[in-house]
């Protein structure tokens, strides 16, 4: 009886030296907590240099056999919804329509697959323009922000210089045009000024356009403001397909385009490193049976290294910057590397969201990391040791 | 007017409006339906053979509504005609949409007797409607109410139903306004299901006065009877030259001693075929009827055909018939609008394939433009008269040759009074004859009425004619102005009816074309007098060599309305005795 827990409080005991060396070598080791902070909210490797993300997601289209682009529009709702942008900072509009059609089995339900297993029509779901409101008026009020000032808060596109806006948008187009419920068509033009006008009162840091239509490719053809990247479902004189229909609600479910968008954005979490570029890379034109074009021109940064969750994902970025007494050595070393519009101004303290302390140094010295690898495994080591041990004493 | 048939000219059919969405859903009905279909066919065989009267009928299809709960009711009606009265028992049921407003509705439709003729009841027609609203009534994704309506006798039950549901009751119909009442009726189905089972399904589509249902519905039904159904629609019954590889010939008109490859030409067969569909589509509506029940829907606006059940061994039944009423009734329900996309102005030649208007009009309106023509040349003949003169020229060393003539062109005088008289007098005349076919006297005394109106209405003109002034050579002879006017006046007839009903006009255009563009008169009396007697036969010979048309299309028009009695009478009869005046004054 003794013996055996005189035995379990050695390895205790030795357990408790393991860590006590682990934990100060950590704090010998660690150059800064601003360190830390930089690593922990810069772990997208992103270059966007955005704070916030905003989502504006527009069903053009209205009527029972439109239930595809509803289902698409909700598709795409739910998937930035899952990546982290809160309902506030997504702007639906939408028909609205379709689950509560008489035409619906289903009532109360949405689905796009033939399945039926996700129902897109949750509980949760906040329609922000939704029936007769679906206009293109509203829609470009909405994005140059000229909204009356009873107008809700939920109604608002409220977006600063650094945020990174998605725009979705579907229904039936044409060369240069889409159609909005039947009644009016707003035309490539009217969405470039739209978006010069952002631009011009610092209303985004970039914006990722995503169309589904016919000939979609021509809506962002007239784009002229820098940071948008656009990418639409076919090209001129091509038709946007639909992808499947479900034979018990009687009508197509969901678009080509949207469905294989949606199909890869499954695959993505929160903190992905997944690029745009693999998006694209993902479009194959014999499934989507229209070829879905890219307008990168206007966009600065590499494809490779615009991550999906700078457009899709709700990530509260921070960025470190460092005190004013600091702010000069580092403004050194970042002046040369940064590509931004919106470099951070050193001298600027309104921005940051995280300030760092004062102990922060910039040099990052190799022997700091080795000296983490050889704790890493020693610990290790002495860990293997004492469960052998153990196991052999007894 | 002979290329119609042909299959470059016409194009494939199509569907234009998006919301329909055809053969799209899975259908629900299945062998347990069968089997209440079945045990009301048994029903109704009682019926029949109990032989109750229409009341009794009705009112067990009412309790038979009543009994799956929904909103039924009868109707009871009358017409007077000059025939007597007809009355009859109608039975109904309003199956109200769960979740909609109620304010726009479909039919679904049976009458008591079969389109296929012979007093064939229409019992399994009956029985499919019956229980379908068993069936349908179990579905909550209706956004219009369905009517189903089991109408007696073959056309006038439904006349009556539609002329009480609309509030437009004519004056001879007695009838108490409808119990029950739903919204705007858009789209109706008439199921015609007679013989034991069928191979095809046929649609029917011609309505009253030439009107037609706009064609995506026929086009969605063929859609779904091919995909859902799984089996192939026909237009009327007539079935393809594919589908009577072996029986063609029975089918065929040409005689069996013409060579084999000819009779089995394919293109011969596929021309055959077709042309047999467009003569029978003008046979409906250059007569103005309707070749089903569905045919009454279409004054109200209301796109509706007729499913025809082709009497066959077999292999479909209820099973595939409900299936496909299922599927097309879903179809219907998400109509958003009427349907307009479509075409209303077409001819069917074969399931697939249409003549759009633009390519069957000019056929009819290159008749007509040059009937106008030649009237026109005729009226500027009148104006001028060639007058021959001996010109003695008087100049020298000429004097032994013979004198020159000289033509010169001289104006007359075109007096119309006459004219216009002769021609009002004759259209005075058809109305009266029209009024004389309609009364009853007319019918009862059929065997003496008839030659007294032919001998009256060729008597009268030549007892007339001395009336009329003489023709003096300062004037145009009035012969010649009759025939101008006459030809215009015709000419914009058939204009005008080409764009109303297309067959009415092509069959105006065979019968008048000709035959008054040629009108002139004789030097001699007996060939004038023969010529008029020709254009008396034309005109009115369907008083004796077509009795049981003319109490046909007189019974269209007391009941249904049908203008083509009226239309023959006052327009059609007048205008070819005026090419017979015609003859008869250039004699005179």
């Amino acid at each position: 009886m003794f013996p055996m827990h005189f035995q379990l409080l050695q390895a205790c005991l030795l357990l408790l030296a393991c860590l006590t060396t682990l934990v100060v070598g950590t704090s010998n080791s660690s150059t800064s907590t601003g360190e830390h902070a930089a690593n922990f909210f810069g772990r997208h490797d992103s270059t966007s240099g955005h704070t916030n993300n905003w989502a504006v997601l527009v069903c053009a289209s209205r009527y029972w056999f439109n239930y595809r682009h509803m289902a698409n529009a909700l598709g795409m709702y739910r998937t930035v919804k899952r990546l982290g942008i809160p309902d506030s900072n997504i702007i639906l509009m939408l028909a609205d329509d379709v689950a509560c059609n008489t035409r619906n089995k289903f009532a109360g339900s949405v689905y796009a697959e033939a399945g039926r297993r996700l129902d897109l029509y949750g509980e949760n779901i906040e329609v922000d323009y939704r029936g007769y409101e679906v206009t293109v008026e509203n829609f470009i009020r909405l994005l140059t922000g000229r909204v009356d000032p009873s107008m809700p808060r939920s109604k608002r596109l409220l977006t600063d210089d650094r945020s990174n806006i998605f725009v979705y948008m579907t229904g039936h187009g044409g060369n240069e045009f889409l159609k909005f419920q039947d009644q009016e068509e707003i035309s490539a033009f009217d969405i470039a000024d739209a978006f010069e006008q952002m631009w011009q009162k610092k209303r985004y840091n970039e914006i990722l356009f995503m169309i589904d239509t016919c000939q979609a490719n021509t809506m962002y053809s007239q784009f002229y403001s820098p940071n948008i990247l656009s990418t639409g479902s076919s090209e001129i004189g091509e038709n946007s397909y639909s992808y499947e229909n479900d034979n018990d609600i009687g009508v197509s479910v969901i678009d080509s385009y949207t469905h294989y968008v949606l199909k890869f954005m499954e695959g993505i979490n929160k903190t992905s490193q997944t690029s745009m570029q693999d998006l694209f890379n993902s479009y194959d034109p014999v499934k989507i049976h229209s070829h879905p074009g890219i307008g990168s021109d206007l966009f600065h940064r590499p494809l490779d290294k615009a991550l999906i969750t700078d457009f899709f994902g709700g990530v509260a970025q921070a960025e470190v910057f460092p005190s004013q007494e600091d702010a000069c050595l580092i403004g050194h070393h970042e002046s040369g590397s940064t590509s931004l519009p919106f470099a951070p101004e050193s001298g600027a303290p309104s921005l940051p969201v995280v300030t760092s302390p004062s102990t922060l140094t910039v040099e990052m010295h190799v022997w700091d990391s080795q000296w983490k690898e050889v704790r890493k495994w020693f610990s290790v080591f002495v860990v293997g040791c004492l469960v052998s041990w153990v196991s052999f004493v007894r | 007017m002979l290329l119609i048939p042909i299959p470059l000219l016409s194009q494939g059919t199509y569907i234009d409006e998006n919301a329909l969405q055809p053969a799209q859903v899975n259908t629900y009905w299945n062998w347990g339906d069968v089997h209440t279909a079945d045990l009301h066919m048994y029903q109704l065989d009682g019926i029949v053979d109990r032989n109750l009267t229409s009341e009794q009928r009705a009112e067990f299809f009412r309790m038979e509504f009543s009994k799956l709960g929904l909103a039924a009711s009868t109707q009871n009606y009358t017409f007077t005609t000059s025939k007597g009265t007809i009355s009859g028992n109608n039975a109904y049921a309003v199956m109200s949409s769960p979740r909609a407003a109620g304010t726009e509705a479909m039919v679904i439709s049976a009458s008591w007797l079969s389109t296929a003729g012979h007093g064939a009841l229409n019992v399994r027609g009956i029985s499919t409607v019956l229980s379908l609203a068993a069936f349908l009534k179990d579905y909550s994704l209706w956004a219009k109410d369905i009517i189903f309506v089991i109408s007696d006798d073959y056309l006038h039950g439904m006349h009556a139903w539609l002329n009480a549901y609309h509030g437009t009751i004519p004056s001879n119909l007695h009838t108490d306004p409808l119990e029950h009442i739903s919204g705007v009726i858009w789209t109706a189905l008439n199921i015609d299901y007679s013989g034991h089972s069928f191979s095809h399904l046929g649609v029917f589509h011609e309505g009253l006065n030439g009107r037609l249902p706009n064609q995506d519905l026929i086009n969605s039904f063929r859609f779904i009877s091919h995909y859902t159904g799984g089996l192939p629609m026909t237009v009327y019954d007539h079935l393809e030259p594919a589908d009577l590889v072996d029986r063609w010939s029975e089918w065929s008109v040409l005689p069996s001693w013409t060579p084999a490859f000819i009779r089995r030409s394919p293109q011969l067969q596929q021309y055959e075929y077709r042309a047999r569909n467009v003569v029978r589509h003008i046979g409906y509506q250059a007569r103005g009827m309707c070749s089903g029940v569905h045919g009454l829907f279409h004054q109200f606006r209301i796109d509706a055909i007729t499913i025809f059940a082709v009497p066959a061994k077999g292999p479909h039944g209820f099973h595939a018939l409900g299936k496909i009423v299922e599927s097309t009734l879903r179809t219907m329900n998400n109509l958003l609008e009427r349907l307009h996309a479509s075409f209303f102005f077409y001819i069917l030649t074969s399931p697939g394939t249409f003549l759009k208007i633009g390519m069957f009009l000019p056929s009819a309106i290159l008749v007509s433009v040059a009937m106008l023509f030649k009237g026109l040349g005729e009226w500027v003949d009148a104006g001028w008269v060639r007058e021959v003169s001996e010109v003695s020229l008087k100049g020298t060393g000429s004097l032994e040759k013979e004198p020159k003539t000289k033509d010169t062109w001289r104006n007359r005088r075109r007096p119309m009074l006459s004219v216009l008289i002769t021609m009002v007098a004759t259209h005075v005349l058809g109305v009266l004859v029209f009024n004389l076919l309609c009364s009853r006297r007319f019918d009862e005394n059929r065997s003496f009425f008839v030659p007294a109106i032919l001998a009256a209405v060729s008597m009268i003109p030549p007892a007339l004619l001395p009336l009329l002034p003489k023709n003096t050579p300062e004037v145009a002879p009035s012969s010649v102005l009759l025939k101008s006017s006459n030809l215009c006046l015709a000419s914009t007839v058939i204009s005008i009816m080409s764009l109303l009903n297309f067959s009415l006009a092509a069959m105006l255009a065979l019968t008048m074309g000709v035959p008054l563009a040629t009108s002139s008169r004789s030097s001699s009396m007996t060939t004038s007098l023969l010529r008029y007697a020709a254009y008396c036969i034309l005109a009115w010979g369907w008083l004796v060599l077509l009795p049981e048309e003319v109490e046909s299309a007189i019974w269209n028009w007391e009941v249904l309305g049908v203008w083509f009695a009226p239309f023959v009478c006052i327009v059609y009869a007048p205008l070819v005795m005026q090419a017979g005046i015609v003859c008869l004054q250039g004699s005179s």
